[in-house]
């Protein structure tokens, strides 16, 4: 393991020139962007304390909704930490010019192996701490928890990160090396997963039909309450060990935490072996299967002559941009998980029954619908739009002497993004509202603030990608965790909140009753003007400012 | 030192490599010649071990590269067109990396960075971030680094793409030096006169089968051609 530590060390030099190279940023910049990522905490803590007081408004349900949030909310981050991670062990392993590089040293497949799911393991935890702190802290003020608290989840957090890695990197390994490539197999692979999890979803149900009247309710509000209440589930033994030694229950806290770092060894030495037996062979499988010969008539090929009427320049960049990501096993992928888990939950909204709940809660429902698919958004604006015109690089020469201008190839990459996002979100809430049977005034609301954030994330992150635009970058990573990849990923975030939180408290007023008449319909013609206006703002100033600084760049 | 014994190598249904043998002594500067698509590229990655053969083997200082991977990368040394580099590394830092990658020791390392940065102009530029170095200098530090763990072996692709003629200069040094100390030098490139001028032995590959090996006398000796230049060889041989 002598090697792992030195690459380990190698890493942690990096990141003290990272830390070098942002001293060297404007002080101005830094506070800035740190204000904002202050600002997102308190406001996402704020707003899950909000929550719990919300729940404990219910009584009964809320109450006991509250002490399984907790192991549910552990559950959820498992989960997505195992998805993010099998991704970013693709990237960082098998799609990363680094692993060719160590391969010419004396370094063992197994040692490649643990090093790279330490990495991924890195790369996941931050947005993972980022997600975690505001709910902790919001649940250790609900329950008056003392600050011990903090330090436990910590203690269980990190094994909990190591866990996820090493099932990602295993995941990844042997999907590298064992999944056919038969586009048949793919294809039905898909449909049946597809169908897996609509049954695994109608069979919650069917299950909860039979239970007690409790948990009825709670299965329909929350269908994993049950599965995150599993005590074979390692998340389970974070959140219950958590629980147990803040209130000083030491020897099952401890058997919990022993149970989840002998676990993450177990998984650890699992990913090691694999690593040694099947890493060259996945590589040699993903890296060295030679030039691909592409259909000449594919479906793009249909597309385009429909596009006749977009200028040749502006439509050559679209195809090209369509075609790339479409090529791209790392980021159809993504978005597939990103968008595809929200489809197929929308889609099963009526077999979860949330539709013949009171009304009130359906419309909350749809907001917190509004609210998922928002934070897609600003997710896939940062991931994908934001560093498109930075992976031009080498070849942007290509587009700079083309006899076009700079405006148009940010518009061009602006009606890129804004087709996608936009055909993806609107179809998604409106598949929501539908299936929650809510009135027309809901759904024309929370579609057009799908719509709305869109508009906006496309102009934010393709305005910020060229005013922060680094040609010498091919690392997708790099580029998003830099300066202005993380300002973007702010900047959306509280435009998000700045677009949904109006709407939320209209709709929280009146099902308090706090309106007189007429007082509903002029509270959401104020929250809509607001919408309007910010998204306007939002969509064209950094645009403009992008513009002007391509324009006025030296390449 | 380098021995291939009936290489092929396939990318779906296109045969990269065709049953490829070849040998070569430790000291000689081996140069690899053929057109763009030949198989230079991929010959040079399956004695580095990245690629795997689909048929044949290939051993290293008489080390099977594939049962003895790590044994056989301990003696080898590999600089690609492209190379990958720590961007967010100083110069220094990634030399002494490297150094405890294959486990030489910190004095050594301190020493031969003195030597080698020297040699090569880049001692002014120790602690810039990798990222912020020219392309030559970038280039330099990576022979800096390549010798570092001082390879038996040493795969050479493209080397002087982009260098301007000091640079070129000090790199045939570098590898005339080399070959001198006992290294086996395999190199590619396309450039014929720094062949005729490094090469103690060529291999001409086209459509991935080695058509000629030798000296420029054997292969002047051995084709009947019309001219003495590498560049007539060449031309009749893979057109």
């Amino acid at each position: 393991m002598r090697n792992v530590w030195i690459l380990v060390k190698k890493d942690m030099r990096v990141a003290m020139n990272l830390r070098r190279l942002a001293q060297e940023q404007s002080v101005f910049k830094v506070l800035f962007i740190l204000l904002f990522a202050g600002g997102l905490l308190v406001g996402l803590w704020a707003l899950f304390l909000q929550g719990f007081r919300f729940l404990d408004m219910l009584g009964g349900v809320g109450l006991m909704l509250v002490s399984r949030l907790f192991s549910l909310f552990f559950l959820g981050l498992g989960v997505m930490l195992v998805i993010s991670s099998v991704i970013t062990a693709y990237t960082s392993t098998l799609g990363s010019d680094e692993t060719a590089y160590l391969m010419l040293k004396p370094l063992t497949f197994g040692e490649i192996t643990v090093y790279k799911l330490l990495q991924s393991a890195f790369y996941a935890s931050w947005a993972f701490f980022f997600a975690i702190i505001p709910f902790i802290g919001a649940y250790a003020r609900h329950e008056q928890l003392p600050p011990g608290f903090a330090f436990w989840t910590l203690f269980y957090s990190v094994p909990l990160v190591l866990l996820c890695a090493g099932v990602g990197m295993i995941v990844c390994l042997a999907v590298a090396r064992w999944f056919p490539r038969s586009i048949v197999f793919r294809h039905a692979l898909l449909v049946v997963l597809a169908v897996s999890l609509w049954w695994f979803l109608h069979g919650l149900t069917r299950t909860a039909r039979v239970q007690s009247d409790t948990t009825i309710v709670l299965s329909r509000l929350i269908p994993g309450l049950r599965v995150a209440s599993n005590p074979l589930w390692p998340t389970w033994w974070v959140s219950e060990g958590i629980l147990c030694v803040t209130r000083h229950q030491w020897g099952r806290g401890l058997m919990l935490w022993l149970a989840l770092v002998t676990t993450t060894i177990l998984v650890g030495m699992i990913a090691e072996w694999l690593g040694t037996a099947v890493f060259y062979d996945s590589w040699q499988r993903v890296r060295a299967s030679g030039s691909r010969t592409v259909r000449r008539r594919t479906l793009l090929g249909f597309v385009e002559p429909l596009l006749r009427w977009i200028p040749s320049d502006v439509r050559a960049m679209i195809m090209k941009d369509v075609r790339i990501f479409l090529r791209d096993p790392a980021q159809w992928s993504q978005s597939l998980i990103f968008f595809g888990l929200l489809g197929l939950y929308f889609l099963n909204l009526r077999n979860l029954r949330y539709h013949m709940m009171p009304p009130e809660w359906r419309n909350l429902i749809s907001f917190l619908n509004v609210f998922s698919v928002s934070s897609v958004l600003c997710s896939f604006g940062a991931r994908f739009v934001f560093p498109q015109l930075s992976l031009e690089g080498h070849g942007f020469w290509i587009i700079g002497l083309a006899p076009t201008t700079m405006a148009r190839i940010l518009v061009a990459k602006f009606l890129v993004a804004l087709a996608g996002m936009s055909v993806v979100s609107i179809g998604l809430m409106y598949i929501s509202t539908l299936m929650l049977q809510v009135g027309w005034g809901i759904r024309v609301v929370a579609v057009g603030v799908a719509a709305a954030v869109s508009l906006a994330v496309s102009g934010l992150s393709t305005g910020l990608g060229a005013l922060f635009i680094d040609l010498r970058q091919q690392n997708p990573s790099a580029i998003i965790s830099g300066f202005g990849g993380t300002l973007n990923l702010v900047m959306s975030l509280a435009f998000m909140f700045a677009a949904i939180i109006p709407y939320g408290m209209v709709f929280h007023l009146q099902m308090s009753g706090r309106f007189g008449p007429g007082g509903f319909e002029r509270a959401v013609a104020l929250a809509t003007v607001w919408l309007v206006l910010v998204t306007v703002a939002v969509t064209v100033i950094p645009l403009i400012l992008g513009a002007r600084s391509l324009m006025r760049r030296e390449y | 030192m380098i021995e291939l014994k009936n290489v092929s190598k396939n990318f779906g249904a296109v045969q990269a490599v065709k049953d490829l043998s070849l040998q070569i002594p430790a000291g000689e500067l081996f140069c690899f010649l053929g057109p763009n698509g030949a198989g230079k590229t991929t010959t040079i990655k399956m004695l580095c071990g990245l690629l795997k053969p689909a048929e044949g083997t290939i051993h290293i200082g008489g080390m099977d590269i594939r049962t003895h991977a790590v044994e056989a990368r301990r003696i080898t040394g590999y600089i690609p067109d492209f190379p990958f580099m720590y961007d967010r590394l100083s110069a220094a830092e990634f030399f002494e990396f490297t150094g405890d990658l294959h486990h030489v020791p910190r004095e050594t390392v301190a020493r031969e960075l003195e030597g080698s940065f020297s040699m090569l102009g880049l001692m002014e530029y120790r602690h810039t971030l990798v990222r912020d170095l020219s392309h030559g200098l970038r280039q330099r530090l990576i022979y800096a680094v390549t010798m570092l763990h001082k390879p038996k072996v040493i795969f050479v692709d493209e080397p002087f793409i982009g260098l301007d003629p000091f640079s070129i200069r000090m790199i045939k040094d570098l590898l005339r030096e080399k070959a001198r100390e006992g290294v086996t030098v395999f190199l590619t490139t396309h450039i014929l006169a720094l062949i005729e001028d490094l090469a103690a032995r060529i291999g001409i590959i086209v459509n991935g089968r080695l058509v000629a090996a030798g000296t420029m006398d054997e292969l002047r000796a051995g084709h009947e051609i019309k001219g003495d230049r590498l560049e007539d060889i060449f031309f009749s041989l893979a057109t």
